[in-house]
């Protein structure tokens, strides 16, 4: 699953090539994605393709289709004696993502730490290596971006396969970053024209980042010393349970394993997305909750993504996208309460 | 705003009430909720376009009846509230979650408020609840604050969408609500928000037996939406949050709103508008319409 970078000559691509590169592996039967305002979606036509450097993040990460929101992971027959089980097959279509955002670009390779740690998630794996992602610069930041302050930037090329970097309107800098990147573009050479790297960098140092808001090994020290802070009950007040920043984050991964019969004798189990702050969210049978209000929950959120899978994986588990806050119902900022944690306000929230 | 603050501030230092509930400014067209215990901060206190937030939601959680409990007394809590946002306080007062008199309504003559924040405030951006929005002025308040202005004129789009949708053959309007509801994530927000969501175990959380699947799958999907759909009919105030919160931008308000058209037509019910008059699902009349019955 890794994958080495590879030195590769910078190249330019028309517009209109690489919507011809679209098209073909439309036609090969492949699923081609592109960020829209809510979701990625998939992409029938692409006569009416917008890649917008200056797009906000859609509200919805792609992750579902590499970690999808539902999927069954075994179907079982009961008999009198016996239970049967039943594989699933995975899907090994080859999916290509179509201007990822640099925040989300990365995801995939933050989660498989996850999906490969105690046990090898072959669904998981299987869809992660049928996926190349084709990232695109970023020229758009709002008040709820961070990725500069979690290792990352607008310009960064980590996560992407290949990686895009708008000329002029009708050109692109083409950037090979993966062995996977030059295994897909090699069929299309003929639609690439030798680059100049001095002009893509002089485009790429000129890009407009978001200021960086804290130092995460601060963050990292202060959660580790604060885990009984009273100032989680600013945010467990405000925040109203849903899963709304768990489901659109590209990083967040919990999920829950439930069977659905069909019948008596049949059925499926199901691996579903699982939000941690849900108030049933590790409720035990026997009615007891470690984590019982809503401060412990959020708490248990900031703990996982900027001290648990640091200690874990090395990794911050957050791209700084600022999905969940831009969409929180209560706009909970998940910068600002990590950038407030060491200031001496009484709460944060 | 200089009176909005100097009330609140005036309630918690007299000890009148244990905390209030606000918006405070984050950025130009952005506010955010603020539970306010300490007189010092109402400074931060706005009201304005961009208050979008139906605070009511917070009134039924067991956290912030807590926050009222002094020494063995219960302290008033004061909520800032649209005059849209009176009617969900008046439908949690008439199904019993809450109590008229450990309330105290801080509201406003309102205008409208934007769809979304970051939106500019004008006809093309008001919330679709503003432009059929009757209560200007507060049904029921205890401090009324705010000038009365002109809200700006904007065609109701809604409605003609749930005409549209209305006049659909079956097949057709299955296959839309099918595609909106096959972008469902099942995040739950639109219950997070929703202030007559309130149930302290919602059903879609009872496992034992399983009556709605959490997969988000199409049944599971279909099963929530429409099981919440019925959970609100009658009772929803048309407040709009479930709509906004909604990552995957499912247009939840016009189903919303469509029921709450049957309510009225069937038994000139509107719900959250009247103290004197009891709740639709709670109350039972000879002359309601039979044809229901199956
Ligand atoms: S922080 Fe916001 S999005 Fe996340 S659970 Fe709380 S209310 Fe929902
Ligand atoms: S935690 Fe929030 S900002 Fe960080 S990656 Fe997830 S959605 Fe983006
Ligand atoms: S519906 Fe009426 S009361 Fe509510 S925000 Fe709009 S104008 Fe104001
Ligand atoms: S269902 Fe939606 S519109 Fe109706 S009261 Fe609840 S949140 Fe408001
Ligand atoms: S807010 Fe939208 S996506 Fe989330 S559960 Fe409700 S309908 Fe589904």
């Amino acid at each position: 699953m890794t994958q080495r970078s590879i030195q590769m000559d910078e190249k330019i691509i028309s517009r209109v090539d690489l919507l011809n590169i679209c098209q073909d592996v439309i036609e090969k039967g492949n699923t081609l994605l592109t960020p829209g305002v809510a979701d990625y979606s998939v992409v029938k036509d692409v006569s009416n393709l917008n890649l917008d450097a200056s797009a906000l993040p859609s509200k919805i990460s792609y992750k579902s289709y590499v970690f999808p929101r539902t999927e069954p992971v075994l179907y079982y027959k009961r008999s009198k004696n016996d239970v049967q089980l039943i594989d699933v097959n995975i899907d090994s279509k080859k999916i290509v993502i179509l201007g990822a955002k640099p925040c989300d670009a990365n995801s995939l390779n933050i989660m498989k730490h996850l999906f490969n740690w105690d046990y090898s998630d072959e669904f998981f794996n299987m869809r992660a290596k049928n996926f190349i992602v084709i990232g695109l610069m970023c020229s758009h930041f709002d008040e709820y971006c961070f990725c500069t302050s979690v290792g990352s930037s607008p310009v960064s090329e980590k996560g992407s396969d290949i990686f895009l970097i708008p000329l002029d309107e009708n050109n692109y800098a083409m950037k090979i970053i993966t062995d996977k990147g030059k295994e897909f573009i090699t069929p299309y050479s003929g639609y690439l024209k030798s680059g100049d790297e001095n002009r893509s960098k002089r485009i790429t140092e000129n890009v407009k980042q978001p200021d960086v808001a804290f130092d995460s090994s601060e963050v990292y020290k202060w959660l580790g010393e604060n885990f009984e802070s009273p100032k989680w009950e600013g945010v467990g007040n405000l925040c109203l349970s849903c899963a709304q920043c768990a489901f659109v984050c590209p990083v967040c991964h919990c999920f829950d394993i439930t069977d659905e019969d069909y019948s008596y004798t049949e059925g499926r189990r199901m691996k579903n997305w699982d939000g941690c702050q849900f108030g049933n969210f590790t409720l035990h049978a026997s009615g007891h909750n470690p984590r019982d209000i809503q401060s412990k929950r959020y708490r248990q959120r900031v703990n996982h993504k900027f001290r648990y899978y640091v200690n874990k994986f090395g990794e911050i588990l957050c791209t700084g996208c600022g999905r969940c806050s831009r969409g929180c119902p209560v706009s909970v900022d998940i910068k600002e309460i990590v950038s407030n944690c060491k200031n001496d306000q009484k709460e944060l929230r | 705003m200089k009176e909005l603050i100097k009330h609140a501030r005036e309630l918690l230092e007299n000890g009148e009430v244990a905390a209030v509930i606000g918006y405070r400014q984050v950025s130009a067209k952005r506010t955010k909720p603020v539970i306010i215990t300490d007189p010092e901060e109402t400074s931060a206190l706005v009201f304005n376009e961009y208050c979008l937030n139906n605070l009511a939601v917070y009134l039924t959680k067991a956290r912030i009846k807590l926050l009222c409990k002094k020494n063995d007394k219960v302290l008033k809590l004061a909520i800032t509230a649209k005059p849209c946002d009176v009617h969900s306080i008046v439908a949690l007062i008439q199904e019993n979650q809450i109590d008229r008199d450990t309330i105290h309504i801080i509201s406003f003559n309102c205008h409208g408020v934007a769809k979304d924040f970051g939106f500019d405030f004008n006809g093309d951006n008001l919330a679709s609840k503003c432009i059929t929005c009757e209560t200007h002025k507060p049904l029921y308040y205890d401090a009324l604050f705010g000038e009365v202005k002109e809200t700006p004129q904007a065609s109701d789009t809604a409605l003609a969408r749930i005409k549209e949708i209305e006049s659909m053959p079956h097949n057709e309007r299955f296959e839309f609500f099918k595609s909106e509801f096959d972008k469902c994530i099942k995040c739950y927000a639109c219950r997070a928000v929703c202030p007559l969501c309130y149930c302290q175990r919602c059903i879609t959380d009872k496992t034992i037996p399983c009556w709605i699947e959490t997969s988000s799958h199409q049944r599971g999907n279909f099963a929530w939406n429409v099981i919440r759909a019925f959970h609100l009919s009658g009772r929803c105030t048309g407040c709009g949050e479930c709509d906004r919160a909604c990552p995957a931008d499912i247009p939840l308000s016009l189903i919303n709103r469509k029921m709450s058209m049957e309510a009225k037509n069937l038994f000139s019910f509107v719900s959250g508008r009247s103290l004197e008059t009891p709740t639709l699902v709670g109350s039972y009349n000879e002359k309601d319409n039979n044809e229901l019955f199956m």
